[in-house]
């Protein structure tokens, strides 16, 4: 019975004590950003730009991409970043038809880009001479387990996709629109 | 005589549960809007959403009560258990359990749940009539999806960074076995016979089939790109490919895969209603439910649900 009592003191004691815990520590969920940007040209235009699983030339950040299977589903690309690290990805779904592609990253050091088990997908859907490009993403943070350090949480993840997402669409844009 | 008088309170207490347990089939899909923080009700009659309402905590996992009027869902973000109300659709209670809860299972006829702790490797059993922790269970590493089978006797677990489903047995609330199947399972459905298990198995890409009474892998569906969970109905096995944006579809007498369907971005969450007419699909990446009807294999159905549900577990009622 005394013992009963005790338990049932601790449990009270210590419960206001985890929940204020637990208000700080955020187990990890996924994430989600979409970015879009309209184009000036008709979507043909910008499909050939963007549309070559093999072809990175349009992101700034992309120095050198080396890649095998083409536009087929499990094909692969690594992508060697200006300024160092490597991001190496498969293709998931391709469609011509629909002007959109879903690839994966395979493998990649949260150091370079702070995201696990990403996935995206590029939509390109154009009206007469108007284009808009959608790049979708869906991803944890670098950091699996609880309590993340800063840089490896997910504002960093949000952060750095969604500064991905809008630099590069500003690239793409800016090369079509001036490519003539 | 002791013995007696408790044998028959509890033959009481089962009767009292299977008479509650007789579900009235809601026609109703209930959605875990992780990004949102909402859970969605959707009419699956006229497949529109009828009632959005908040839960905190990014909830994910989902299952129902033996009478389907309670909902409990996991939130991984707050850490807790939530039981809702899913007639007058309101939060109930909240449970802090902390670790990494996710997978979520709820017995046939006992008012009792079981949470995958993706961190701690175990499975915490939570009293749902007290809504307290009830005992724990150690499985393998990073338990995911868990289910129960039909007679309440076994619960099987997900373990994923294990590669193998455990065997627990829910009287001793002992491990009977651990199972090697495919690369990463997540997603655990048991058929309705409570014969077979199937994992959905993420980096694989392939369904491990499990006999259950014989404790043993007999067979293997290959799927579409990162396989998130499975349902059942009229003989065939639906799984949810969540990077492919597809539902593989398998025979489940000759596990011949039988077609793969275009669907929606990040397909995860899957169930079929109660008399197996339908297959629903919960889609992370588009914000909608879909139906499937198993007959024709096509989508016949899609309603706008919150942002980013993910349905993990078992949402018709």
């Amino acid at each position: 019975m005394l013992k009963r009592l005790v338990i049932a003191a601790t449990i009270v004691a210590l419960t206001p004590l985890s929940l204020a815990g637990a208000a700080w520590a955020h187990g990890p969920s996924r994430q989600k950003v979409t970015e879009t940007i309209e184009i000036n040209a008709p979507v043909d235009k910008v499909w050939k730009v963007v549309g070559n699983f093999q072809d990175m030339s349009w992101l700034p950040v992309v120095e050198k991409l080396e890649g095998k299977g083409g536009n087929d589903v499990n094909a692969t690309r690594t992508l060697t970043l200006k300024g160092g690290g490597t991001i190496e990805e498969q293709l998931d779904k391709y469609s011509a038809e629909d002007h959109m592609y879903g690839y994966e990253i395979t493998k990649v050091d949260p150091k370079v880009f702070p995201v696990a088990d990403y996935s995206s997908h590029i939509t390109v859907e154009g009206e007469g001479d108007k284009t808009t490009v959608t790049w979708w993403g869906g991803f944890y943070r670098g950091y699996m387990l609880n309590d993340p350090p800063p840089e490896l949480n997910d504002e960093a993840a949000l952060k750095a996709v969604t500064g991905l997402y809008k630099d590069g669409l500003a690239a793409l844009k800016k090369k079509v629109e001036g490519g003539g | 005589m002791q013995t007696g008088l408790r044998a028959l309170k509890l033959g009481l207490g089962l009767l009292v549960i299977c008479g509650l347990a007789v579900p009235s089939w809601a026609h109703e899909a209930l959605l875990t809007n992780q990004s949102s923080d909402s859970l969605s009700f959707v009419d699956v009659d006229t497949m529109k959403e009828s009632a959005r309402i908040e839960v905190t905590g990014k909830p994910a996992g989902i299952a129902l009560s033996p009478d389907k009027a309670t909902a409990f869902v996991t939130a991984p973000d707050s850490k807790e258990l939530i039981e809702i109300d899913a007639v007058s659709r309101a939060v109930k209670r909240r449970l802090l359990l902390g670790g990494g809860p996710l997978g979520i299972a709820a017995h046939p006829s006992l008012p009792e749940v079981y949470i995958a702790d993706w961190f701690a490797h175990k499975v915490t059993i939570v009293d749902t009539a007290k809504m307290a922790v009830a005992g724990e269970i150690k499985v393998g590493e990073s338990p995911s999806g868990l289910a129960v089978t039909p007679d309440g006797k076994l619960l099987l677990s997900a373990d994923r960074d294990s590669d193998a489903v455990s065997i627990v047995d829910l009287a001793t609330r002992q491990r009977l076995v651990s199972i090697p199947v495919g690369k990463r399972p997540f997603g655990i459905t048991i058929d309705d016979k409570g014969a077979r298990a199937y994992t959905a198995n993420v980096k694989s890409d392939d369904v491990t089939v499990i006999d259950i009474a014989a404790r043993k892998v007999v067979g293997s569906v290959p799927t579409g790109r990162r396989p998130y969970a499975i349902a059942f109905a009229q003989g065939k096995g639906f799984v949810t490919d969540q990077y492919g944006g597809t539902v593989t579809v398998f025979d489940e007498a000759t596990l011949a895969p039988v077609k793969r369907i275009n669907t929606c971005d990040h397909a995860e969450g899957i169930d079929a209603d109660a008399d197996r007419k339908a297959i629903y699909v919960s889609c992370w990446g588009d914000d909608v439910l879909l139906r499937i009807d198993p007959q024709s294999l096509t989508v016949t159905g899609k309603a706008a649900v919150g942002d980013g549900p993910r349905a993990f577990g078992k949402f018709l009622r």
